[in-house]
């Protein structure tokens, strides 16, 4: 699934908290890096754990990490500038705190203007949303919701294990579901 | 016929002061003036080559002693070792006690009895050629070559052939520093920030002129402002990687001196740039290329005025079991290959910062309500508590008990207990 993330096109994560949507894009940020290409992650919340992202495979040096301490305005900035300079695989922006997309209202001309700026960078440039946010202006969108978590120990939980998410695509312009839904089924591990 | 090899050292008389910054000053100024090809190295000893002045100054002893009055007159003592290598001539001034001459063809003979401290040789080293009872260079220049690199490799064969005297290889000269420095003081008061501006946009074009020519690229420019009356205004910027486009730099100038503008007209105005080498930025036609320089640079300059410096950087992680031990490096850092990682599904944990406090409700010291200001809900099943502590033996000791709940809403996330309070620090998404 990680491989139907378009390059030059704007894309979206989107579900609630704990749902595996952070995980997903952090596997794809490790994809990418570890690949040897550099990624910019745009912290809307200043809610990136490095050492998650170690833990996925990421090669920390080739990650650019901007913070935005939770202002939506600069957050968008940021992801509009980091888009337009050639060189970055991936530029990640992460709204996945609830409070940040419900304080301003993002138009369809700012989702727009974001994709414009993927296209002219050349570079794959994914939200992470709670909710849709970019419609049609998003090439490629997929859904992720909890399934359940995975306890180890009984008869009372020792340790979390991790959680099962699922996830559908939403909306694709390149993939042409088969036959019905395209969905998969993600142990996240702990 | 080759041109006969005469190479001098200059070393301090007292053996403590070898290698300090004003000594090995002096003494490079003392070898300056006497020959055009001075090698400066590391330690601060200084070599130069004496071939082609006996015409000038006589036999190899009276240039010797020609050295040393030149550093008396600095109020120095020194001692000379001239020979027909850089090691012979420094084992020479060693050992010697003001000026030594090992005769053309001399150098092994002369070496021979020297002991092998003189070389330096590693601590690991030196220990292995004492368990073989090996004391003076004459001996370890007389073993067997092949079977001395088939016991100590290939640094055991380097010292071999150092104590026999050989080190073909050429002087470096040594270059005076480059200054890059370019000053207007054009007749007239810079009155206004635009003035200003437009004169230091002069200067940086003059500058990044020279950094082209010599193939080099900047890590700093610093500007001294005189103002009219009489007192000096100072910044200094420093890009994200090393530039030597003038729009770059311009532009960047442009933002620092407005961030923080002189308080008064300025009436003359100095720019300098520290010169480094850069390597290319793809390093190889296979790889993808990186953000261009010159990009990089004026997207961190917009950056950083939209989120601020300090929030931009590089994440790497601190060797410290204290949560959250993170530190953000400068971007302009050279991308290190990673080390292989197995790429695997990890669960990310979206950390709250700062953590929040929290209420945490126990039932036989477990948690079963949570009530905070961002989660309040019933906590349906947890672990823990994962214990760390650290730093005890310091003022900021810590204490973190972890606990991962599930709450009633299906939210995983990240409980912590420091000993008195309790925290709300991430949530698993």
């Amino acid at each position: 699934m990680l491989n139907a993330f378009p390059s030059g096109q704007l894309s979206e994560i989107v579900g609630p908290w704990s749902s595996g949507g952070g995980s997903l894009l952090l596997a794809l940020m490790a994809r990418i890096t570890a690949s040897g290409n550099e990624v910019a992650l745009v912290d809307g919340a200043d809610a990136f754990d490095p050492a998650s992202a170690v833990a996925a495979g990421a090669d920390l040096s080739r990650l650019l990490w901007v913070k935005c301490g939770g202002r939506l305005r600069a957050a968008l900035g940021a992801a509009d500038l980091l888009a337009r300079c050639p060189g970055f695989a991936l530029v990640a922006l992460d709204l996945g705190d609830l409070s940040l997309t419900r304080r301003e209202f993002i138009s369809p001309a700012l989702c727009l203007r974001l994709r414009i700026a993927a296209e002219q960078g050349d570079t794959a440039l994914v939200l992470r949303v709670p909710h849709r946010l970019a419609g049609s202006a998003a090439a490629f969108a997929v859904s992720v919701r909890r399934r359940e978590p995975c306890w180890i120990g009984r008869p009372y939980p020792t340790r979390l294990g991790g959680l099962v998410s699922e996830a559908f695509v939403l909306r694709s312009r390149a993939l042409r579901p088969k036959g019905g839904e395209q969905r998969w089924l993600i142990p996240w591990q702990l | 016929m080759a041109a006969l090899r005469r190479i001098a050292c200059l070393l301090a008389h007292e053996p403590a002061l070898e290698g300090t910054p004003a000594i090995a000053r002096d003494l490079l100024e003392v070898a300056l003036a006497h020959s055009p090809r001075v090698e400066q190295s590391e330690q601060g000893v200084v070599y130069l080559d004496v071939a082609g002045l006996h015409g000038l100054f006589g036999a190899d002893d009276e240039i010797g002693r020609r050295l040393a009055r030149a550093a008396a007159d600095r109020g120095l003592r020194i001692r000379v070792g001239i020979a027909h290598s850089r090691i012979s001539a420094l084992i020479a001034a060693r050992r010697g006690d003001d000026v030594t001459v090992v005769e053309p063809g001399e150098d092994a003979k002369y070496l021979a009895p020297a002991p092998l401290s003189l070389l330096d040789p590693s601590d690991e080293m030196a220990a292995r050629l004492g368990r073989w009872g090996l004391r003076t260079l004459g001996e370890l220049a007389a073993l067997p070559s092949a079977a001395l690199s088939e016991r100590l490799g290939s640094e055991g064969l380097e010292l071999q052939r150092l104590a026999r005297g050989e080190d073909p290889r050429p002087l470096r000269p040594w270059e005076p520093p480059l200054v890059l420095e370019e000053s207007a003081e054009p007749g007239w008061n810079a009155e206004s920030l635009q003035m200003l501006v437009d004169l230091v946009t002069m200067l940086v074009a003059r500058i990044c002129a020279k950094l082209v020519k010599r193939g080099l690229s900047a890590d700093q420019f610093d500007w001294t402002c005189r103002l009219i009356d009489g007192t000096v205004h100072e910044g200094s910027c420093a890009p994200a990687v090393p530039v030597h486009e003038t729009a770059a730099v311009q532009a960047l100038l442009r933002a620092s001196i407005e961030s923080r503008p002189p308080r008064g007209a300025v009436e003359a105005v100095v720019l300098r740039a520290r010169p480094v080498r850069v390597t290319p930025a793809q390093e190889s036609l296979a790889d993808r290329s990186r953000p261009s320089p010159r990009m990089l640079t004026a997207v961190l300059t917009r950056l950083a005025a939209l989120v601020g410096a300090p929030q931009i950087g590089v994440p790497a992680l601190l060797d410290s079991h204290r949560p959250d031990a993170v530190a953000m490096e400068s971007p302009g850092r050279s991308m290190r290959s990673a080390a292989s990682v197995p790429n695997r599904c990890a669960l990310a944990l979206r950390r709250l910062r700062p953590p929040l406090p929290a209420r945490v409700t126990l039932t036989a010291g477990r948690p079963v309500h949570l009530h905070s200001d961002r989660l309040t809900a019933r906590i349906v099943a947890s672990a823990g508590p994962w214990r760390s502590s650290g730093e005890w033996w310091t003022e900021h000791r810590w204490i973190h008990d972890e606990w991962d709940a599930e709450l009633a809403e299906g939210t995983l996330c990240r409980l912590a207990h420091d000993g008195s309070t309790w925290w709300l620090e991430g949530i698993y998404d």
